[in-house]
């Protein structure tokens, strides 16, 4: 295993056992499933040769080009619609805060 | 007149407004606080002058606090014949407000003011970004305007009416420009005074702020109506 592999290994047990340790008791059902993810991820951090076979079934040249593309794509995704919600909440926000200003405004 | 923090400028701005009131033929300062620390001291009513306050509980921004005025405006009796917004640091003179309003009076439907025209002490920087800001708002918007981002604008009712402000910040003054071109509004730029002190300065709008306003536009387009 080559040193890449090991920091990546720690950085992704390291990030496991910190939200397992500050989430535990919150979102039960999520955390399984960052935790399946990110255990799935690391499997094949230490089995690079089996992403590369996966990659070929498919048509794609290297296993982390596999993991890559789909991972940028659902990132970028991600970004956007996270974005567009910001963008929604604080006009609700506005719209709140407006109609409150508007409904005690006082004339001198 | 959005405000925020800034209570003895504002006292400054008021009175004046206050003193003038009857030669400009009554004055109603539709006030809009966007979430100040401080107390804000808000003069009586007389005769020819008073002040609607509303709170903002939270800071949205300057384009949601004139956003929040303009809904004010336009659901307050009585009818107005000219609907000034300006800054409430001093920066503005209340007889350029009032000839802008006169040119609203005149028929014409939005008059914005042109600091390049009056008698302006405007920072050599400041002249840099709004040279680049003026080409930009005449490319997306049309409107062929020497002065950028002046916050010394009237309108007549029906203008205000179609002048709807969605952006919460400072991309209101390109916004409002879009919504004047696109409802095809009969305009005319009128020569104003804007005076830049060391506090005005301090707690306006920094150059740096162009780029918030370009990111903020982008938003819009990207996910607005």
């Amino acid at each position: 295993m080559t040193l890449a592999a090991i920091c990546l290994l720690v950085l992704v047990f390291g990030l496991v056992a910190f939200d397992w340790a500050t989430l535990r008791g919150k979102n039960r059902r999520a955390l399984f499933v960052e935790v399946a993810v990110l255990v799935g991820g690391a499997a094949f951090i230490v089995f690079p040769e089996r992403a590369t076979a996966l990659a070929h079934v498919v048509g794609i040249g290297r296993g982390v080009d596999f993991l890559l593309y789909p991972t940028v794509i659902w990132l970028v995704r991600e970004s956007l619609l996270s974005r567009r919600r910001r963008i929604e909440d604080a006009e609700r926000l506005t719209h709140v805060v407006r109609a409150f200003a508007i409904a005690n405004s006082k004339s001198s | 007149m959005p405000v925020r923090d800034g209570a003895a400028a504002l006292a400054r701005t008021l009175s004046t407004l206050r003193d003038r009131a009857s030669a400009f033929g009554g004055v109603t300062v539709f006030l809009v606080d966007d979430g100040s620390d401080v107390a804000l001291d808000i003069p009586k009513a007389t005769e020819t002058f008073r002040v609607v306050v509303a709170r903002h509980v939270v800071n949205l921004g300057q384009g949601a606090a004139l956003e929040t005025a303009r809904q004010l405006a336009l659901a307050s009796p009585p009818r107005f014949t000219a609907y000034v917004t300006m800054d409430a640091d001093g920066q503005h003179l209340e007889g350029d407000a009032r000839a802008l309003a006169s040119a609203i009076e005149d028929g014409a439907d939005v008059a914005f003011g042109n600091r390049f025209l009056g008698d302006s002490n405007v920072p050599a920087s400041r002249r840099v970004v709004l040279f680049f800001a003026r080409w930009f708002e005449r490319a997306i918007t049309g409107l062929a305007l020497a002065d950028a981002h002046n916050g010394l604008r009237a309108f007549s009712r029906e203008a205000l009416e179609q002048v709807r402000i969605r952006q919460n910040r400072m991309a209101h003054a390109t916004e409002i420009k879009l919504a004047v071109s696109r409802a095809s509004l009969r305009f005319v730029e009128i020569p104003v005074s804007v005076r830049y002190t060391p506090e005005t300065l301090a707690r306006g709008q920094s150059n740096a702020g162009a780029a918030m306003i370009l990111c903020d536009l982008m938003l819009q387009y990207l996910f607005g109506e």
